[in-house]
């Protein structure tokens, strides 16, 4: 997938000043955005995703203008067809597995029931093996199965993209490699371009076949995976 | 026993101030969830001075916000003679007039308890929902009330109680006219006034009984914390 | 020099001899008169001081009932010092009659119903009638009778609105919220520039004002003093001037 982004951002807190200069060219399936804390992946991916506004710039999605400072385009978040996962997954505490994977595919003022159904919502359950929890409230599931929620539930509109924020942080070491495989193989199946925003060097392993480097707003290209090991060491 | 105390005046108040407290309840949630959530989100210069505006009547005097009120839609102020020009409407003396004066005095109540539960909503489940494909309104319906309705009904059951017992800024635009305007707390007062006791007696206890009732119900309704994912 | 008569002030003040605080209960529509008989009584009691408490009367009557610290009360009509001779409050022989009023109909000032007089109030347009509510206050009493006297009472009681004073009533008329109203000749007066009076309305018992002195009162010889000085030609000068008639 062709994705295109230049764009400028300012943010003042108090007496601080923090610039986002991020430009991205690429047309790889899996890109990954690696940096430390604070480096601006987030505001860059909330910023694809419509969650924020550049100040200055455009970003192009699979051929789609998103946001074009200079031509006054600005698709809102409702309607860019992303799926955005964040890093604690916010997966909707007063509704259930069922209920949370089915929310994007009822466009209204209404919830799904308790009870919903449908082909997408068993698909799903039964894809992440969340058949048997699938009536639990958030609260009640463990690590993983959230996160496989909060996938189910991103991927269930059928979106162009998936945005993942630091998807394995939340998660204990142990569970993370198996996660990881399971992401691989998942991306693989659907075939789905996904941009991931990263600290963590395995991420960069396992994921990066396009990579970045960004740290205190602006990015690199890295080519050298020495790099990466070197600046962990 | 019964019939005699249907048609005691006594019953006719009660009537009267639960349908203002109702009326002006439903109002205070209509402006109330509204201000409270854009002051829950929106972030603007100001702000924080609109929020003590809006929290003014919580500690005025009620017979300064009465007097405001009157100088207002009276007939000659400024909604009120423009009532009177379009519609020939005169509030005063109305239980309109009743609810509006409840409505002033109890809307901080559900001010504070809206943007207070708003406030407790974590945004990033909002803007999951909004990537989502789902409109503002329909992020509020479906994510952000949900999880702040105990707070916002909290705020309106004091909300309700505050309006049960309204009395200086009622009596200054309604009056006090029985079975019209004549609401619990302004029977009373006039029950005092004539030297009849046992009239206000009855009215006290009533009065005491429906406010505690109400209290103890918006007490168990304390924001619990929702279970975060 | 000063440090000579503050001396004197708080030796006075000390053994409480001729400084006393009076308390005067009176209707409401005695406001302005009485606050002028107050000052003036200060001037030539020098250390006394009035403080007043004006409302309709049958409540006044009964703060004093409950206890209230009242050294004279004095009442717009008969019935409410009877109800306080009833309850043993007055001391006694020291019950007169003071003033007299006018029972008056007002309209607000710019008003264009055409009310004459109380028969007008059956019109259709007039939705609006105020006066004192008969239960506690005197002008409303008055008001009650006279109306039920001209056969008018069945047509007017549903347009009423009952003020909780006779001021209250004025107010309603002076702020347009009624097409007219109750009040005395002197509360009129006192706000010619907003309501206009109509007619005066006769009535058959004399609007007349009785004062006396109450039994409990903590300052009672003072309270005879200042009853005394509303009799006094002083006094009666000054309820002139706003109106009142002889007693």
């Amino acid at each position: 997938m062709q994705i295109n982004i230049d764009i400028g951002k300012t943010l003042r807190s108090g007496s601080r000043t923090f610039e986002l200069r991020a430009q991205l060219t690429s047309s790889s399936q899996r890109i990954v955005i690696y940096g430390p804390s604070g480096a601006g992946k987030s505001l860059l991916l909330k910023a694809v995703a419509g969650l924020s506004t550049p100040d200055r710039g455009h970003i192009e999605v699979a051929g789609r203008r998103l946001f074009d400072s200079g031509g006054g385009i600005d698709v809102p978040a409702q309607r860019r067809q992303l799926a955005y996962l964040f890093q604690d997954y916010a997966l909707f505490p007063h509704l259930n597995v069922r209920q949370n994977i089915a929310f994007g595919l009822q466009r209204g003022w209404r919830n799904p029931l308790a009870r919903v159904d449908g082909e997408a919502v068993r698909y799903w359950l039964q894809a992440f093996e969340l058949e048997h929890v699938a009536h639990q409230l958030p609260h009640q599931l463990s690590g993983g199965q959230r996160q496989r929620v909060a996938l189910a539930r991103a991927l269930a509109p059928e979106p162009q993209a998936l945005l993942l924020d630091e998807p394995f942080a939340a998660l204990d070491p142990g569970l993370r490699q198996r996660m990881r495989a399971e992401l691989d193989a998942l991306q693989c199946r659907l075939g789905i371009p996904m941009l991931l925003i990263t600290h963590d060097p395995e991420d960069v392993r396992a994921f990066g076949d396009h990579v970045l480097r960004m740290e205190n707003g602006s990015m690199a290209e890295i080519r050298d995976m020495d790099i990466v090991e070197r600046n962990e060491a | 026993m019964i019939n005699s105390f249907l048609a005691e005046p006594a019953w006719i108040a009660l009537r009267l101030s639960l349908k203002v407290a109702c009326w002006a309840t439903l109002l205070d949630l209509l402006f109330g969830v509204a201000l409270g959530y854009l002051l829950a989100r929106k972030r603007f210069p100001g702000r924080e001075l609109l929020d003590a505006l809006l929290t003014l009547p919580m500690v005025m005097p009620p017979t300064v916000l009465g007097y405001y009120l009157l100088v207002v839609i009276g007939r000659h102020g400024v909604i009120g003679a423009w009532l009177q020009r379009t519609f020939g409407i005169n509030l005063i003396f109305t239980w309109q007039a009743a609810v509006i004066a409840a409505a002033v005095v109890a809307f901080p109540l559900v001010l504070k308890g809206a943007r207070a539960a708003f406030e407790t909503v974590d945004t990033q489940l909002e803007q999951a929902a909004k990537v989502l494909g789902i409109s503002p309104f329909g992020v509020f319906l479906r994510v952000t009330l949900p999880l702040a309705w105990r707070g916002v009904l909290g705020g309106a059951l004091l909300a309700f109680a505050r309006s049960m017992g309204e009395f200086g800024a009622t009596l200054m635009v309604a009056g006090s006219i029985p079975g019209k305007t004549q609401t619990l707390s302004i029977a009373v007062y006039e029950a005092v006034q004539a030297g009849q006791d046992d009239s206000a007696n009855l009215l006290v206890i009533i009065t005491s009984v429906v406010c505690i009732a109400v209290l103890i119900a918006a007490n168990k309704l304390t924001p619990n914390r929702n279970p975060q994912a | 020099m000063r440090a000579l008569k503050l001396g004197v002030v708080l030796m006075l003040a000390a053994t409480g001899t001729s400084a006393a605080e009076i308390t005067v209960s009176a209707a409401a529509s005695l406001t302005n008169a009485f606050k002028e008989i107050g000052a003036a009584y200060e001037k030539e009691h020098a250390g006394d001081k009035v403080l007043f408490n004006f409302a309709a009367s049958d409540p006044l009557v009964q703060q004093i009932a409950k206890g209230a610290p009242v050294d004279v009360f004095a009442s717009a009509d008969q019935d409410a010092m009877d109800k306080a001779d009833a309850l043993k409050l007055l001391a006694p022989a020291s019950r007169r009659n003071f003033a007299s009023n006018s029972l008056v109909l007002i309209t607000p000032a710019a008003a264009t119903l055409p009310i004459k007089g109380i028969a007008d109030l059956q019109l259709a347009g007039v939705a609006r009638v105020t006066m004192g509510n008969p239960a506690s206050v005197p002008v409303g009493r008055y008001t009650r009778h006279a109306l039920e006297q001209a056969k008018l009472w069945a047509a007017v009681e549903p347009k009423a609105i009952y003020g909780a004073s006779v001021r209250q009533s004025l107010d309603y008329v002076a702020r347009g919220e009624v097409d007219a109203g109750f009040v005395y000749a002197t509360d009129a007066a006192v706000m010619k520039d907003k309501v206009k009076v109509v007619a005066t309305v006769p009535t058959e018992t004399p609007v007349s004002y009785p004062i006396a002195v109450i039994a409990a009162g903590p300052q009672a010889a003072a309270g005879r003093k200042f009853a005394g000085y509303v009799l006094s030609s002083s006094g009666q000068a000054i309820l002139a001037k706003y109106g009142f008639g002889r007693p």
